[in-house]
Parts: structure tokens; C-alpha cells; sequence
């Protein structure tokens, strides 16, 4: 049986793995640019150079490390705010809250490039253009993860809360000891999302930051690639190899929260 | 007692961190690019901004553009949904259970997400190119192959393939957090009474899906309306506006024209499908849960 | 843990902070890298102790979405970088200042004024220029039994040239033809059209001169140069060209930077878009322009910059370097750089004669009418005829109800 599964899987993963292996090669032949074609493959040297070319570019830590920190607290609010929202969504049997869900998801329908500008003057009469505050504040609280949580809350029994107001406990109570807990491999779920669409985000961190130091990895990459007329292929694709590194730790960490999700839903 | 169900006061008090972001940083842009659809309005030129009335819907509406650019989009997300989402409902079924390697496969079909939209899209306009590789295999198979990108039948069709191998293993991940919600002693129960695992799957596992189903639905559906990206490095709407989608014909209108008025009018048309679509596919949920 | 978080939220909101702009230091938004600018920054510097000029990078594909918020918000550089495609829009709408009468001392000393003028005034100073040449590959011509120390002057010997070349099969096509992409196609076809005196309006932008057997004749031409070889997307056919897989592409200088990078032993050359009998060699004018903003806070510093910029050493410094584009100021016919690097010298003659599209407010539109005719007639929807006179019937509407209050050209290659 699982060895069946594993049989026809294999071919899939491997189509799912081309295109990123592909991004791979590229990014360790000496000419890049003539790396595209198939033909190519006949001719494959082997390199580094890219990649000390990036490790060379002064700037490179500093944008990976904004990105980390921008990323790291996205993360953070993004948890604790959707589980806590998404979970009063879910549990308030009102049309208060069908409302606000409605709302919600009605935030996600506009496209952000009619939504850019204004919220850029909404950062600039706060006064966070150019600082971390603009790459975090607009985006600690986001819908599209309020949304996951509130649907999974829904599917979740209501036994265990109940038993727990009739013992008593408030309803904060309730929400950090019991309801947390369940949550925890839609969590991961949140925090890997959160991450991804985070560390990958190009254009708001462009356009809300001007200073080379508050500089996010994918606006460093952009810049350190691009030519008036094509790319650094050599270098986008070392960068985007490196950049594609720490998401996929964060999914390998947290998806085996998705995998304790098991233990504990037997165990209750 | 406090009836199950309401959360009273602490109900509000979760709610606030929305609230408060959705005041700072949600209302005034919706509200804004909402009023800015009945102006003309150049953020070059706010100072020159007049009333229009109706004149930006009507314009879009007669504009025979926006309507193929409207029905690019709808074939975008109707011909992309069925197989983004069974293909991750599958994969999630097939890697719930424990098995040799199982890790390594789930990260294998979450890996094409790790990687930017834009990374994507160059590297799969190169594998589309008449010297790319999946042309040079077809021959080499002694097939003819199509000119994907620069036929305007199979421009989007290509497209389309590449957004359902990049989303398939995105949405496995949240099927796979749903999976986790289903109480094991149901398959347990219904293992005793003899249901196969068809039957399981059926009765039990697809009902109990339903609100992270509805989830990936709404959301697949939301994000494919607003495809932009994929188009944006690879195609620029061509050839032959066959490409051309309603996010990336409001771009051009927005930052090219700096029709930013013009724009926002149609972004509302497309809010406006966008939100009947939606509703419709909670209507058909509730309907298919009814009739168990 | 929450109060820690807010903390930290806290701590970064104050480290982001304090770079407001002082006074006598310029703004200075533009696309090159950082190397390749700060030289010039660093002279600068020293020429004028009384200013401090702070440079930050655009990036060419999302720059006029970051110009846009700026100037919607106020919050505006002082000296900006605007590509000859993004300039009308700016122009028009009245954003920029007006340096008509500053700028008269210097009317000899630059080229291109009409890609920095709207309605006659000029809003900035031409820095450089990019045009389209001939490039051609000297193995596959000497394949085909062609004279390879030459390229094509007329439209016959192009067309022969891309002919035989062609014939040579094995993956080899003559003629690279851009389709699959706006903003593209457009520069690669009316270079052809305006060497045959083809033309899209009247010189008063009135009335629409585009239906003519001029540009039928052009399209014709086109035609066969395509049927010759492949339809491609721009970065594509550069890729193939560099592979030594195209005999002939009409393309932009930026290959003489790529090539010695992706195909050292590509043995190619350069020249002038072939004429048809009778015509002339013209090509497509783009460029970058230097401007400043109505609400810039340091005008006269953005000045002072600006024409040093200009100044042909300054300029060639970037040139050099980034190869895409030549300076807008005036080069002796002596020049020693030039006349080292005779690949970058087609580039600045053909520069010479190069036409820029009108600056007209519809121009965004007019210009998808002519890309959308010519790739309907490429794809045989509509005969060249046909294409052609549908092409000038959109020009009509566009000049008779115009819908936009502005509508700059895109960039693209």
C-alpha cells in the first residue's frame, strides 16, 4: 500500500521539482544568461561565482537581516491576532459577526494596486514611511489568516468549552488554555503563510521604504539584478535559491506542528 | 450562566486587534479608492481631480477590453479551481497518513510556494521558449509541440498550468491542517462497521472538510481574479490581448496612464463578480451539506 | 509577551526613524546601480561643498507605481530620472518645472529637446539616449555564403540575407520578430515604417497620417522579414541571438554589454536600420530625461545636478559602463571612445536621426492600436491592409474623444 504511494508519487514530485532544480543549475553555471535554453545542458560547467558575488554585495546582510525581522514580527502579531479573532468570529453566532466576516473577506476581493496609493498616504500621514513601522503595522493583522482560523474553529467541537464554562473558567481563559492549544496546526498553517507571502513581499516594501538600510532582501535582489533590459540571471537565480532557503526551514519547523496535531487530537 | 456560543464582552475585546488595523489601515483605502470611482483622478495631479458620476463604470462597461479581460479572468479562475483543488485534496489525503518519506514529499509539494511569483515566472517563460526544455522534449518524443506563450490559444492555457503546479501544493498544506480538526474516533467507529475507505473518505472525511473546503475555495477563487503577476513578467497581456486579465488592464490604466480613477471604478466591477461568485459558492456548499 | 511585543514594535518604529531631509541636500531618484552612480555623485560633491546629494535606486520595473504614490503624497525627490515613456504623463499633468528659460544656454550643447518637451516648454534636461540597430551574426552570414564583414544596407539585401540564412535550418532562423508582449513590438516595426516616410500623426498632432501605402508597404516588409525567421518575445530572441541561432534582430545596445558576458565567441556586428529604396536609415528614439518636481523642496540644487549630469563626460561615464544607452549630449565627431568602440558608434549615429513618438496625451492608447494591428496582421488575422487602416481608425478615435487626462508610453524593450 504505501509503497504503491510512493510509487506513483515519485513521478509527480519530480515534475514538481523541475522547475526549481532548474533555478538551481542556473545559478551555479559560469554563463548564466546562456543557461535557459536546452541545449545548454550539454555544455554545464559549474560555479560559485554567483553566490560570492552576492556575499560580496555590501548590503546583502543587512537586507537579509531586515527581512528576518520584518518577517519575525509579521509572524508573531499575524498568531496571536487571527487565532484571537478568528476564534470570536467563529464562536459569536451573530449577525454581527457574519457581518464582520463578510467585511473581511470583502478586504481581500479589491486589488491591491487600487488600494496602494491610498494606504501609502494613510502610512504617510502616520508618519511611518521609511521606517519599519510601515513594513509591519499595515500587515499585522491580516484577513486572509483571521478567515483560516475561523473556519477551522468552525469544524472544531464546542464540548470542551462548554465544559469549561460550567466549571467556571473566563472566557480568556478559555481562549489561552483550551482553544490554543486545538489550534495549533492551523497555527502553523498562519505562521508558515505569513512567512512566505512576508519574506517574498516586493512591492509595498519598495514603494514604503526609500532608505538603502531599511531594505528588504527581495527589493535588495530586484536591485542588485536588474539591467535597463533583462537580468542578472546569475545572480537573481543564486539570490532567489538563497532567499527560497529559510522559507522552506520555517515550513520543515512547522509542519511538524501540523504533524503533533495528531497526538494531541487522539489524546483528547 | 453565559449561553454557549456568545462570547459577550471578551467577544469584542478579541476582535479589537481587527478592528483597530482594519480603522487605520483598511477602511480609509477601501473608502478612498471607492470615492476616487466616480472621479477623474491622476496622482500626479490630485489637485485636478473632478466628480464624474457614473462616467468611469460606463466607460468600463462599454469598453470592449474590459470585457475581455473580464472573460480571461473568469476562464483563468473556473479553468484553474477544479484542478488546484482536487490535486491538493488528494495530495493532502494521500500524505495524512504516516508512510516512509512522508516529510520529504510534503515539503517536495510545498516547495514550488517557497519560491517568488516573479522567480517563477521568469523561469517558466524560459521553459515555455521555442529553445526550452519542454519543447526540446516533446520533439525529442517526436511530438509537435505548441508555441505555449506566443499562440494565442495556448497563452493562457500555459499560464493556467503554471498557477495550478504553483498553488496545488499551498492549498495541500491547509487541506492537510483541516485533516487534523477530524476527531480520529469517527474513522475508528465507522472502520468497525465495516465502511471501506471510499466510504470513509465519502462520508466522513469530505463532510467534516466542508468550512476548510469552503476556505480554499473562496480564497483559491479570490486570489485567481486577481492574477497578475504571472502575466505582468511574462506575457504583459499579449499576444493579441489574449492573456490580458482585469487586475493587469486596471495596472496599465492605474500606473501607466495614471488613470487611477478609471481604475478603482473597475477594480469595484471586479470586486462586484468577485463577491457574487463567493457567495454563490457558499450557497452551494450549504445546499451540498444540506442534502446529507 | 504581548507588552513584549509591543517593545519591540516600539524600538524598531524609533530605530526606523530620523532621516528627514535636511536642508541643501538633494533627493535624487534613479536607476542605475550603485557603483555605476556613485563616482559621479562623489565629483559632484567635490565640485559643489554647499550640497549633499542623497541618490537611491529605482527599479525599472515597478519605479512609476513609487514615483506615483511620492507625488500623490508630497512627498517628492528633488532631481528624478524619468524614462522618455514615463515623461508625457508627468509633463502633462503640469508636475514638473517648467526650464524652458533655464535651459536655453544649453539648447546646443544636448540633443533629444523633444523628448523633454510638452507643448513646446521644456520640463528637463535630455541625459541619454537608447535607440534599435541592426545586429547580425558574421558565422551564420559566412554559412550562408553572405559577405560577413558587412551588414544589410537596403531592405532587398536584408531580406536576401535573412533568406539564405534561414535556409541553413538546424534551428537557425534568419530574422528574430518580436510578438507576445506589449510595448515591444512597436519599436521594432515603425523603425521600418518611418525609414520608408511612413508617419503616425501631422507634425500638429491634429490629424492622423497613419493610413498610408507607406506604412502598408512597411508592414509588407515586416511581414517577410518574420515569415524569414521566428516570432518571439524580446528577451528570447536576444537569448537565440546570443546563442548564434538568428542571423538578423533589430535590437537595443544593451546587447553589447550582455554578449561579451553570456557569449564571448559570438562573432557578430552592428549597423544602421537598412533602408528601403529611396529612404533613410531611422530608427526608434527613447531615452532619459532629468526633471524636478513642482513641490521639490531644493529646485536649484536639482539643477545644479541635473546639467552636471548632463555634461557629455558625466554622461559617458554611464554610457560606458552600462553600453543600453548613449549620451544625449553632443560628442565631437573626434571622439576618442568612440571611435574605439565602433559597435557603441553605429549606436550614437543611428541615435542621431532616431525618431521619438509624439508627446501626446492619448499617445498610451495609440500606440496599443498600432502594436495590436501589426501583431493581427503577424498572425494573419487581418491583411496588412487591413491592419493598417484599422490601426489609423483607433488613431481617430483616440485624437477625436480622448478618455484619458494623460497617457504616457509604458517601458519595454
Amino acid at each position: 500500500m504505501s509503497r504503491a504511494r510512493v510509487l506513483w508519487l515519485t513521478p509527480v514530485l519530480l515534475t514538481m521539482l523541475f522547475p526549481l532544480a532548474w533555478m538551481m543549475f542556473i545559478s551555479v553555471q559560469p554563463q548564466a544568461g546562456n543557461a535557459l535554453s536546452l541545449d545548454a545542458w550539454t555544455r554545464a560547467g559549474f560555479t560559485l561565482q554567483h553566490y560570492i558575488g552576492l556575499f560580496r554585495e555590501a548590503a546583502f546582510a543587512r537586507y537579509v537581516f531586515n527581512s528576518a525581522l520584518v518577517a519575525t514580527l509579521v509572524v508573531t502579531a499575524n498568531v496571536l491576532t487571527a487565532g484571537i479573532v478568528g476564534y470570536a468570529l467563529a464562536r459569536s453566532k451573530n449577525w454581527g459577526s457574519r457581518a464582520l466576516t463578510v467585511a473581511m473577506l470583502a478586504t481581500l476581493m479589491l486589488p491591491k494596486q487600487v488600494l496602494m496609493i491610498p494606504l501609502y498616504l494613510v502610512c504617510a500621514r502616520l508618519g511611518i514611511l521609511d521606517t519599519y513601522g510601515a513594513l509591519v503595522l499595515p500587515f499585522a493583522v491580516d484577513a486572509f489568516s483571521i478567515f483560516l482560523i475561523r473556519q477551522y474553529v468552525t469544524g472544531l467541537p464546542t464540548e470542551l468549552e462548554d465544559a469549561a464554562r460550567v466549571d467556571g473558567a473566563s472566557e480568556y481563559r478559555i481562549l489561552g488554555q483550551i482553544v490554543f492549544p486545538l489550534l495549533r496546526p492551523v497555527l502553523a498553517v498562519v505562521a508558515i503563510n505569513a512567512f512566505l507571502v512576508n519574506w517574498n513581499s516586493f512591492l509595498y516594501p519598495l514603494i514604503f521604504v526609500d532608505s538603502d538600510r531599511l531594505r528588504t532582501l527581495p527589493v535588495g535582489l530586484a536591485l542588485f539584478s536588474q539591467g535597463e533590459h533583462g537580468v542578472d540571471w546569475g545572480l537573481l537565480m543564486a539570490g532567489s535559491t538563497i532567499s527560497a532557503l529559510p522559507t522552506l526551514a520555517v515550513f520543515l519547523f512547522f509542519q511538524r506542528q501540523i504533524l503533533e496535531g495528531v497526538v494531541a487530537g487522539a489524546e483528547k | 450562566m453565559r449561553r454557549p456560543g456568545n462570547l459577550g464582552l471578551a467577544g469584542w475585546v478579541f476582535l479589537s486587534p481587527w478592528l483597530i488595523s482594519f480603522l487605520l489601515f483598511g477602511l480609509y483605502p477601501i473608502l478612498a479608492s471607492f470615492v476616487l470611482s466616480f472621479r477623474e483622478y491622476s496622482p500626479l495631479a490630485p489637485q485636478a481631480s473632478r466628480f464624474l458620476g457614473l462616467a468611469n463604470y460606463a466607460e468600463a462597461l462599454h469598453d470592449g477590453t474590459f470585457w475581455r479581460a473580464l472573460g480571461n479572468t473568469l476562464y483563468f479562475t473556473f479553468g484553474t479551481l477544479p484542478f488546484t483543488t482536487a490535486i491538493a485534496l488528494g495530495l493532502a489525503v494521500c500524505l495524512d497518513r504516516a508512510f516512509p518519506g512522508r516529510t520529504w514529499f510534503r515539503a517536495a509539494f510545498f516547495l514550488p510556494t517557497v519560491v517568488s511569483v516573479v522567480v517563477l515566472s521568469i523561469v517558466f517563460k524560459a521553459l515555455y521558449s521555442p529553445d526550452g526544455p519542454l519543447t526540446g522534449v516533446l520533439h525529442a518524443f517526436g511530438l509537435a509541440a505548441p508555441r505555449w506563450l506566443l499562440d494565442p490559444h495556448t497563452a493562457l492555457p500555459s499560464i493556467m498550468a503554471m498557477d495550478v503546479w504553483a498553488a496545488s501544493g499551498y492549498y495541500m498544506v491547509i487541506f492537510l491542517a483541516g485533516l487534523k480538526a477530524i476527531p480520529v474516533e469517527l474513522y475508528e467507529s465507522a472502520a468497525l462497521d465495516g465502511a471501506g475507505p471510499w466510504r470513509r473518505f465519502v462520508g466522513i472525511t469530505l463532510p467534516m472538510l466542508r468550512p476548510t473546503f469552503l476556505f480554499v475555495l473562496v480564497v483559491n477563487t479570490i486570489r485567481s481574479l486577481q492574477i497578475f503577476t504571472e502575466v505582468f513578467v511574462m506575457t504583459r497581456g499579449g499576444p493579441l490581448d489574449s492573456t490580458l486579465t482585469v487586475v493587469y488592464y486596471l495596472y496599465d490604466q492605474a500606473f501607466y496612464r495614471f488613470r487611477l480613477g478609471y481604475a478603482s471604478a473597475v477594480a469595484y466591477l471586479l470586486f462586484a463578480v468577485t463577491l457574487a461568485i463567493s457567495l454563490l459558492q457558499v450557497r452551494w456548499l450549504k445546499l451540498a451539506g444540506a442534502k446529507e | 509577551m504581548k507588552r513584549w511585543v509591543a517593545c519591540v514594535l516600539f524600538a524598531t518604529l524609533v530605530a526606523g526613524c530620523g532621516s528627514q531631509a535636511k536642508k541643501n541636500v538633494v533627493v535624487f531618484w534613479q536607476f542605475w546601480p550603485t557603483e555605476t552612480i556613485q563616482p559621479l555623485i562623489a565629483r559632484f560633491r567635490a565640485e559643489n561643498p554647499d550640497l549633499d546629494v542623497q541618490v537611491e535606486q529605482l527599479t525599472w520595473q515597478a519605479g512609476q507605481e513609487k514615483i506615483a504614490a511620492a507625488v500623490a503624497s508630497g512627498k517628492v525627490p528633488d532631481l528624478v530620472e524619468l524614462g522618455s515613456t514615463w515623461f508625457p504623463a508627468f509633463a502633462h499633468q503640469r508636475a514638473l518645472v517648467d526650464w524652458t528659460d533655464s535651459s536655453a544656454v544649453l539648447r546646443d550643447s544636448l540633443h533629444l529637446w523633444d523628448m523633454a518637451t510638452e507643448d513646446g516648454r521644456v520640463y528637463g534636461l535630455p541625459w541619454l539616449g537608447g535607440t534599435r540597430a541592426l545586429f547580425y551574426n558574421r558565422t551564420l552570414f559566412a554559412r550562408a555564403g553572405l559577405d560577413s564583414t558587412k551588414g544589410p544596407e537596403t531592405w532587398a539585401q536584408l531580406l536576401e540575407s535573412c533568406k539564405r540564412v534561414n535556409a541553413l535550418g538546424g534551428g537557425v532562423n534568419g530574422y528574430g520578430a518580436n510578438s507576445g508582449e506589449r510595448y515591444v513590438l512597436f519599436k521594432k516595426f515603425m523603425p521600418y515604417a518611418w525609414s520608408n516616410g511612413g508617419t503616425i500623426l501631422s507634425p500638429d498632432m491634429k490629424s492622423v497620417t497613419f493610413d498610408s501605402p507607406q506604412n502598408v508597404q512597411a508592414l509588407k516588409f515586416y511581414l517577410a522579414l518574420a515569415d524569414q525567421g521566428r516570432i518571439d518575445q524580446q528577451s528570447l530572441i536576444d537569448q537565440a541571438f546570443k546563442q548564434g541561432k538568428i542571423g538578423c534582430v533589430l535590437t537595443g545596445a544593451w546587447l553589447l554589454k550582455q554578449i561579451p558576458i553570456d557569449a564571448p565567441d559570438l562573432r557578430y556586428g552592428v549597423c544602421l536600420v537598412p533602408a528601403p529604396p529611396g529612404g533613410r536609415h531611422l530608427s526608434f528614439a527613447g531615452g532619459e530625461i532629468l526633471s524636478t518636481f513642482q513641490k521639490s523642496a531644493n529646485p536649484s540644487g536639482a539643477w545644479r545636478l541635473a546639467r552636471f549630469l548632463t555634461r557629455a563626460e558625466n554622461a559617458a561615464v554611464i554610457a560606458q559602463s552600462q553600453k543600453s544607452v548613449q549620451p544625449a549630449a553632443v560628442i565631437a565627431p573626434d571622439d576618442a571612445y568612440f571611435a574605439a568602440h565602433p559597435h557603441e558608434k553605429i549606436f550614437l549615429d543611428q541615435l542621431g536621426s532616431a525618431i521619438a513618438p509624439p508627446n501626446h496625451p492619448e499617445w498610451g492608447r495609440m500606440e496599443a492600436a498600432i502594436e495590436n494591428a501589426v501583431e493581427q496582421a503577424l498572425y494573419r488575422r487581418l491583411s496588412p491592409e487591413q491592419a493598417i487602416t484599422q490601426a489609423a481608425r483607433e488613431l481617430q478615435a483616440a485624437l477625436s474623444s480622448p478618455q484619458a487626462s494623460t497617457s504616457p508610453r509604458p517601458q519595454g524593450p
